[in-house]
């Protein structure tokens, strides 16, 4: 039974997004499955190089990479969602799977949470 | 499909900043009259506020943790409020309250605080987990 997690929001303007963050190691720390797609705005998650000390918060890219050590299974990105944002494999963090259609995804798991 | 489910509902939207505390215990008090059964709550994000016990609305207006207080207890049902969203919110029970060495509590029984596993526990014993998001 596996969970996606799905963030649509860019990292910074909300909490949202970290406690969705959150929700996702905690499957993987408790082993269950789980995903996380990002999706719209979202993917701007993915994009190395933050600088996140302007704002006084911590990297969620740095948080981000740490989830493939914590058991997060994929790390998803909507492709459509990277190229509006300017997103390519050389300015995105690495392992991350591209897919064009993420209502395959949703399908793919039995359990889809949205970031609140 | 079984004809009765279980669920565990997720309200992750502050009361009087969005409506879902308000559509949870509509949700709820329709599923239970359906013949449902909810195994847990679980409030998550700001849907901490929820659990505050010093929420104070004007007395004309509805008072969203007192409703669910009263439902959770009239039903026995289990409600958390995630431990890590409530401490960043200020919402502390005598536990934290000691660990901190905090000046007060303000938890509003029958709810309780505890870390992200019950919400996975919750989302695995039930047929269905609904969430109730604030935007």
């Amino acid at each position: 039974m596996s969970t996606l997690i799905v963030i649509d929001q860019a990292p910074y303007g909300f909490w949202t997004g970290r406690e969705a963050l959150d929700m996702a190691f905690s499957l993987a720390a408790f082993d269950q499955p789980a995903a996380m797609l990002f999706t719209g705005a979202g993917v701007n998650w993915l994009r190395k190089g933050q600088r996140p000390d302007g704002v006084g918060q911590k990297s969620a890219e740095k948080n981000l990479s740490a989830a493939p050590l914590f058991g997060i299974e994929a790390l998803i990105a909507d492709e459509h969602a990277c190229q509006q944002y300017g997103l390519t494999e050389s300015t995105m963090l690495p392992g991350v799977e591209l897919v064009s259609n993420i209502r395959d995804v949703l399908g793919d798991h039995k359990h889809v949470v949205f970031a609140g | 499909m079984p004809n009765s489910l279980t669920f565990t509902l997720v309200i992750t939207g502050a009361p009087w900043t969005s409506q879902a505390p308000q559509t949870a215990l509509m949700f709820a008090t329709a599923a239970l009259s359906a013949g449902h059964s909810i195994d847990r709550v679980f409030l998550y994000g700001d849907g901490v506020h929820l659990a505050s016990s010093l929420s104070t609305p004007p007395s004309d207006e509805a008072h969203w943790p007192q409703q669910w207080s009263v439902f959770l207890k009239k039903h026995d049902i289990p409600a958390t409020a995630c431990i890590a969203s409530a401490l960043r919110r200020g919402l502390i029970d005598k536990t934290e309250q000691a660990r901190y060495e905090l000046p007060a509590e303000n938890l509003l029984a029958p709810f309780e605080i505890a870390g992200l596993g019950e919400w996975v526990e919750g989302s695995q014993a039930a047929d269905r987990t609904i969430y109730f998001h604030g935007n």
